[in-house]
């Protein structure tokens, strides 16, 4: 009788493999970002344009001589209105950025016809999407570093407080910022379509959460749906952090709401992907552009 | 270890269908009076279902390579779809190297090299060594096999000169190429081909061939689906012939042949052809079936005629296919070719 030789498999799966392919997706991203230089240029010029709409705004206001602006500080007890606004337009400008970036990732690759590819291999589905915020973490950081650089220069702007209590803001709102952004890649591979949903959360961080005034000015009914924004408490925190001397006690307020819609949000984002995923499997969605 | 490489048993993937495009009502039954059966009893009317697969049933022998041969839409690119786990089944099993493609799906794409989509399916921002190993880190293969891997599939699809150029720069043959030392990476007993050798030149699809046939010989049974009867032919120890989800004929492209090797094949070119020639042609007892295909945009119309006696036949078509401008250009009586049995079987040729 014939015998056949049938190949075997070099694939070895464990966790170790799983580790390895997730950081194949980090590395292929961050290449890819890098073989489109027009990064650069949106990198020094995005930090400065945004925020300077709100400042120009805010200085015609105050007044030629800057009398104006008494009033704000009694509002918001901050000196510094540039510092202020900066905090502010930075966290709107993040998960602004987030929407796009990891929020059309899966998007982009159903578009290019590589998600199908990547859904082939025995990988665990959700390294993709995860994968995806590696470098864009990196690019966020140097994007924020880019704005205290050219705002130092050109204004003068200094940080009061301690950078590692603006850091640990931060790193607290990852988990909130980027699980909005998870639950918003899975609905976008299935409503294909999913612009207008970012301009309706960007601007709910925009009037809400008080990027360049403070919360306290707003109605009663809409500090109470503030309240349920994580972006309301980063904006506030990071406020407190970079020019109130904060320290950790002061910013626990903060910290613990931020926290605890960042587990909110990443277990929001984790099970839309999987209803996603079983959803997609059964209607074809994947391959669909 | 299962004793099929690829098992189907009545597989079936049914989709909601887009308006005017759903499956018949049952018969004797217009849809109207079903719909207004269902208001009368207060029922949220179900939402129309087109069936793409319709009852698939295929085992594939270790080392084998299958055709599947079908035309557009036929449901060649669904079944391979759900065998190789990107879409979940209506109702029916599949099995792929004894793995079950619903429960196991993880084991099955282990066991599995599939090229799709082709060219896309590929990074195009990538060279094609960054591609190969960014997708041999996605199959779990250890680093250091990854590396000798990868090397020895560029020397293999003679991608060596050009492996750290990025893909956009190559042209679709070498692109191909990348998607299938891509499928290839982690050694897969078993590859799942759909279309592929759609979009390349003629010398770029016989090199492609060529390969398929080498990596029969390395053991590996491979399900190819393509609407090229020739690439069937030469390529497939077996071929499914799939037509409206279903497949209408399993055999060797010989014994699929010689289905119809009592039957004359006339095959026409003619120029001014008209559809009633082709009515009155098909009313002749010895015509058993009549397929006019345009050739182009041109006024020449390629004529396929299957008939039991070409000696009774021939006259009658002579005298038909002379009047009114109508003009025969050229004439062959052929042997029986895989699309022959295909419009044997259906009534319609493979590239409608």
């Amino acid at each position: 009788m014939e015998t056949t030789f049938i190949p075997r498999s070099l694939g070895q799966p464990g966790l170790l493999s799983d580790v390895r392919a997730f950081l194949a997706v980090v590395r292929r991203e961050w290449i890819i970002f890098t073989r489109y230089p027009s990064w650069i240029i949106a990198l020094f010029i995005w930090p400065l344009i945004f925020p300077m709409m709100y400042i120009l705004t805010a200085r015609a206001l105050s007044g030629p001589d800057g009398s104006g602006l008494a009033v704000f500080i009694a509002t918001t007890g901050a000196t510094d209105y540039i510092g202020y606004i900066i905090v502010g337009t930075t966290v709107w400008m993040w998960q602004n950025i987030v929407l796009w970036d990891v929020g059309f990732a899966l998007r982009n690759e159903q578009m290019r016809g590589t998600l199908e590819s990547n859904w082939l291999t025995p990988t665990w589905r959700f390294s993709y999407l995860l994968g995806q915020t590696g470098p864009q973490i990196v690019t966020m950081a140097m994007f924020i570093g880019v704005t205290a650089l050219e705002f130092g220069l050109l204004f003068g702007i200094r940080l009061n407080g301690s950078p590692w209590m603006l850091g640990l803001m931060m790193l607290a709102a990852i988990p909130a910022i980027y699980g909005l952004g998870f639950a918003f890649a899975s609905l976008v591979i299935t409503v294909k379509e999913a612009n207008a949903f970012v301009f309706l959360i960007r601007g709910m961080v925009m009037i809400f959460c008080g990027i360049t005034f403070p919360v306290a000015i707003l109605p009663a009914w809409m500090q109470t749906f503030a309240k349920w924004l994580p972006q309301t408490y980063l904006i506030h925190g990071m406020r407190a952090a970079a020019f109130a001397k904060a320290g950790v006690k002061e910013l626990l307020p903060d910290l613990i709401p931020l926290l605890s819609f960042g587990a909110f949000w990443l277990a929001v984002g984790y099970f839309t992907f999987l209803w996603m995923e079983r959803r997609a499997r059964k209607s074809g969605a994947i391959g669909q552009y | 270890m299962s004793q099929f490489a690829v098992e189907a048993c009545q597989l079936v993937k049914k989709f909601p269908a887009r308006p005017g495009t759903g499956d018949k009502p049952l018969e004797g039954e217009p849809a109207s009076s079903q719909r207004k059966r269902r208001r009368l009893f207060g029922k949220k009317e179900p939402k129309a279902m087109f069936t793409a697969v319709n009852g698939v049933d295929l085992q594939i022998q270790y080392g084998e390579i299958f055709g599947l041969l079908g035309p557009n839409g036929a449901g060649k690119s669904t079944t391979i779809r759900m065998l190789c786990t990107l879409l979940e089944p209506t109702s029916g099993t599949a099995h792929i190297n004894g793995y079950d493609i619903v429960k196991q799906a993880n084991d099955v794409r282990r066991s599995l090299g599939t090229v799709l989509a082709g060219e896309r399916s590929i990074y195009w921002k990538l060279t094609g060594r960054e591609n190969l190993e960014y997708f041999a880190a996605l199959y779990h293969i250890p680093p250091a096999i990854a590396k000798k891997r990868v090397d020895e599939l560029i020397e293999r699809m003679e991608l060596k000169d050009r492996a750290n150029e990025l893909v956009e720069k190559y042209s679709t043959g070498m692109r191909q190429r990348v998607a299938i030392a891509k499928a290839l990476l982690a050694r897969p007993p078993i590859l799942l081909l759909d279309e592929p050798t759609l979009g390349l030149d003629p010398q770029a699809a016989r090199n492609l061939r060529e390969l398929i046939a080498q990596l029969k010989q390395e053991g590996h049974t491979i399900l190819l689906t393509t609407h090229y009867m020739e690439e069937a032919d030469q390529l497939s120890d077996r071929i499914g012939i799939i037509d409206a989800g279903k497949i209408i004929a399993l055999d060797t492209p010989e014994g699929l042949k010689r289905r119809i090797d009592r039957k004359e094949i006339i095959r026409l070119e003619v120029s001014g052809w008209q559809d009633y020639i082709g009515e009155k042609l098909r009313a002749m007892r010895e015509v058993e079936s009549l397929v006019a295909r345009r050739q182009n945009e041109s006024d020449l119309w390629e004529v396929n005629l299957q008939a039991t006696d070409s000696r009774v036949v021939l006259p009658k078509l002579m005298e038909s296919i002379s009047q009114n401008g109508t003009r025969l250009v050229n004439m062959n009586i052929v042997k029986p070719s895989l699309e022959d049995v295909f419009i044997h079987l259906t009534g319609k040729a493979l590239r409608d």
